[in-house]
C-alpha cells in the first residue's frame, strides 16, 4: 500500500519529456504504404457503378479495398454484449452519414493514393436524410435505418430502455408543482492531439502485426478477427500508447481496413487521418435531447421524475445502446428520487456514429439535472444549495436501478462547493454528512426505497 | 541543403518545398515533433529555428537551410534532463505526452528570452499549443517553477496549484 497517498513519477513521463515514446506514426517499417479513402459526400444516399479500375492501374498503387474484399462485411462492435451487427466495414450500396467510407487505395506515398481516389468511379443517387432525433418518430420521416429509426434490440426486443419504480402517478397528485424542462446538449468531437492511425504489417509467418492506437486492445483484435475471418492467434496487435483517446478510440476504425490491405498487398500498410477526417469523420460524443417533467413539494422535495431521452446514435448502433443503458442508471444524477418513469430510445439519424466519451452516457444527465434542480430552486424560491443537501443520495438510498448507495458524495462535494463559493449555509445544512437519512431527512415518501447497505 | 539538428550537422536529400515536419520525421527519424494537425493550429510540430519556436509543419525546408534545429530530443537525455523536461516530470505536465514536445519548446523559448513566472505570460507564450489530457494547469505551473529557478525532486511529482482541496469534509 506504499502508493496510496504517495505522489509517484509516471512510469511514462521520462519517455515523454524525451521525446522517445513511440507512438504508432512513430514506428518505422521499410516499404510501407500510405492509405487514403474514398468516403461519402452526402449523408444519406444510394450508389451504384462503384469502378476502381483506373485506381488500380495507377503507378505505385499496391491494393484497393472495397466491400467486396471484406470477409465479414457487418460486425457489431459489441456483439460481446448483445448488440446485433447493422454496419459494414465499407459501404457495399448505400451510405448513411457523410463521411462513411466506400473504398480505400494502398499506395507508395500519400499523395499518390490521394491521387487514385480521386479516379474511382461512383454515382450517388441523394436520399433525404434525417438530421434531427426529434423527427424521427414523424409519420414522414424518411426511414433511415432496416431496423427502423430506434434501436429495437434492448432485453425482450423492447425498443427502449425503461425504468419504473414506485408510482409516478401517486408523486404527480402529491406535488405541490411540476418543473418541465428540456435539455439538448449538443455532439462533441474528442479531438486527440493524434489521430486515428494504424500500421499493419503482414510477418513473413503469415501474421499480421497490427499497431493500434485503440484504446480497447481485446475489443479491437475481435473486431479484426471477425472481419477477417481468422483466428485470434493470426494477428498480433500492439497498442497501449495512445496520443489522447477520451473514448474516440474505443471505436475500432482503422485497424480492420489495414489489415486487410496489408493482406491483399503483401506490403506494411499505415492509415493516418487527417485532422479534417478526425473532425468531421470520426465519431463523436452523441447529442442527446432530454425532457424531464418532476413533482415537487413547495418545501423542496423531488418526489418524481417522468423523463424521456432520445440517444442520437448517428447512423448505426455501435456502443449507443449500453450508452443509454448507463444513462437510465443515472438519470436521477447525484440525488435520490423515489418515484420514476424513464423512457429512452436510442435513435439513428444520418450524423456520423457515435460512441463513448468520458462519462458515456452521464455526462448528459449531469448536465440536465444540475441545471434542472436549479430550475427547481428558482421555481420554489428555495436555496440552491440547500434543495440539493436536501435531496441528496445518502447511506442506504436506492439508485434508479435500485443498486444501494453505500458511500455517496453528493453531500461532501456540494458542501465544498458551497465552501469554494463563499456561501454560508443554513446550521442544519452545514452540519449534514452521507449518513443514513433519519429525522426530518427521512419523510414518508422516501421510505420505501430505502434498501440495507450491506445487502450491496 | 543541411540543418543542424540537435548539434549534429545532418545533409538534406528533400525538396525545397517539403515540409520541415516531412523532413525530421521522414527523412531524420526524429520523431518528436508530431504531425497533430497539419495546418498550424496545434503546436505538436513546434521545433526551434535558430532559437525560435517555430511550427515545422508550415515551414518549408528550403526556407531554413543551414539552421539550427532543436526538438525536443536535444533538450536533454532520461539520464541528463533539462530544466523544462525535469519541471515537466516533476509537476506531472504530461499526460498522453502527443503535445509535449511542442509545448516544452514554446515554453524553453520563453524562459531562454527571460520569461518570468508569471501565469499570464506564460499562457500567453503558450498560445496556439492544444493539450486535451492535463488542462494546461500543470504544464503551467511546470513552466513557472523553470522560471523562478526552482530544484526538482523528481522521484515524486508535485501537487498541482489549480486542485481544489476537499480533504476534511465529510
Amino acid at each position: 500500500m506504499k502508493a496510496v497517498g504517495a505522489r509517484l513519477p509516471r512510469y511514462d513521463g521520462i519517455e515523454h519529456v524525451t521525446g522517445r515514446t513511440t507512438y504508432v506514426d512513430d514506428v518505422r517499417v521499410p516499404g510501407t504504404l500510405w492509405v487514403k479513402a474514398l468516403r461519402s459526400p452526402m449523408h444519406s444516399a444510394t450508389f451504384s457503378g462503384l469502378d476502381t479500375t483506373k485506381a488500380e492501374a495507377m503507378p505505385g498503387v499496391h491494393a484497393v479495398l472495397t466491400w467486396e474484399d471484406v470477409p465479414l462485411l457487418e460486425y457489431g462492435h459489441l456483439s460481446a454484449l448483445g448488440i446485433p451487427a447493422d454496419e459494414p466495414l465499407l459501404a457495399k450500396d448505400e451510405v448513411r452519414y457523410k463521411g462513411q467510407p466506400i473504398a480505400l487505395v494502398a499506395a507508395e506515398d500519400e499523395d499518390t493514393a490521394a491521387a487514385a481516389v480521386d479516379t474511382i468511379g461512383i454515382e450517388f443517387d441523394e436520399r433525404e436524410p434525417l438530421l434531427d432525433v426529434r423527427r424521427a418518430f414523424d409519420a414522414d420521416a424518411p426511414t433511415i435505418h432496416p431496423w427502423g429509426n430506434w434501436y429495437p434490440h434492448f432485453e425482450n426486443e423492447m425498443d427502449r430502455r425503461q425504468i419504473r419504480k414506485g408510482s409516478i402517478e401517486e408523486a404527480f397528485e402529491k406535488a405541490d408543482a411540476i418543473v418541465q424542462g428540456v435539455y439538448r446538449p449538443a455532439a462533441i468531437e474528442h479531438v486527440p492531439l493524434e489521430t486515428q492511425v494504424c500500421l499493419a504489417v503482414p510477418e513473413a509467418n503469415g501474421r499480421l502485426t497490427i499497431y493500434s492506437c485503440t484504446q480497447a486492445l481485446y475489443f479491437s483484435l475481435g473486431v479484426v478477427a471477425a472481419h477477417l475471418q481468422v483466428p485470434l492467434n493470426k494477428l498480433k496487435i500492439v497498442g497501449g500508447t495512445v496520443g489522447g483517446g477520451f473514448g474516440g478510440k474505443v471505436d475500432t476504425a482503422t485497424e480492420t481496413m489495414c489489415s486487410l490491405l496489408a493482406q491483399k498487398s503483401g506490403r506494411p500498410v499505415k492509415w493516418r487521418w487527417t485532422r479534417e477526417e478526425e473532425f468531421l469523420c470520426s465519431s463523436t460524443r452523441a447529442p442527446w435531447h432530454m425532457e424531464i417533467a418532476d413533482a415537487v413539494s413547495k418545501d423542496g422535495w423531488i418526489l418524481g421524475r417522468k423523463m424521456l431521452t432520445l440517444h442520437d446514435s448517428g447512423a448505426y448502433a455501435r456502443f449507443s445502446p449500453y450508452g443509454l443503458t448507463k444513462h437510465s442508471f443515472h438519470h436521477t444524477g447525484a440525488y435520490t428520487i423515489p418515484n420514476l418513469h424513464f423512457d429512452g430510445y436510442v435513435v439513428f439519424t444520418n450524423r456520423v456514429p457515435t460512441t463513448a466519451m468520458r462519462g458515456f452516457g452521464v455526462t448528459s444527465i449531469s448536465f440536465a439535472t444540475e441545471t434542472h434542480v436549479s430550475r427547481i430552486a428558482n421555481v420554489l424560491g428555495l436555496d440552491p444549495y440547500e434543495i440539493r443537501l436536501k435531496n441528496a443520495n445518502r447511506v442506504g438510498d436506492t439508485s434508479p436501478n435500485r443498486i444501494v448507495y453505500t458511500d455517496p458524495s453528493t453531500v461532501p462535494v456540494v458542501k465544498a462547493l458551497a465552501g469554494g463559493m463563499g456561501v454560508e449555509l443554513a446550521a442544519e445544512y452545514s452540519a449534514m454528512d452521507r449518513g443514513k437519512r433519519e429525522g426530518d431527512l427521512l419523510p414518508a415518501h422516501l421510505v420505501e426505497q430505502l434498501a440495507d447497505p450491506e445487502d450491496h | 541543403m543541411n540543418l543542424i539538428v540537435n548539434g549534429v550537422e545532418r545533409e538534406i536529400e528533400s525538396a525545397p518545398l517539403t515540409t520541415l515536419l516531412d523532413v525530421l520525421r521522414e527523412e531524420l527519424d526524429v520523431t518528436s515533433p508530431k504531425a497533430g494537425c497539419e495546418q498550424g493550429g496545434c503546436g505538436a510540430c513546434t521545433v526551434l529555428v535558430d532559437g525560435e519556436p517555430q511550427r515545422a509543419c508550415l515551414t518549408a525546408v528550403g526556407v531554413v537551410d543551414g539552421a539550427e534545429i532543436t526538438t525536443a530530443e536535444g533538450l536533454g537525455t532520461p539520464d541528463d534532463l533539462s530544466p523544462i523536461q525535469q519541471a515537466f516530470t516533476h509537476h506531472y505536465a504530461a499526460q498522453c505526452g502527443f503535445c509535449t514536445a511542442g509545448m516544452m519548446l514554446a515554453a524553453e523559448a520563453y524562459v531562454r528570452r527571460g520569461g518570468t513566472d508569471d501565469r499570464e505570460a506564460i499562457q500567453e507564450a503558450l498560445a496556439g499549443h492544444v493539450c486535451r489530457c492535463t488542462g494546461y494547469v500543470k504544464i503551467i505551473d511546470a513552466v513557472a517553477a523553470v522560471a523562478r529557478g526552482d530544484s526538482f525532486d523528481l522521484t515524486v511529482t508535485a501537487p498541482s496549484q489549480g486542485m481544489t482541496n476537499l480533504g476534511g469534509v465529510s
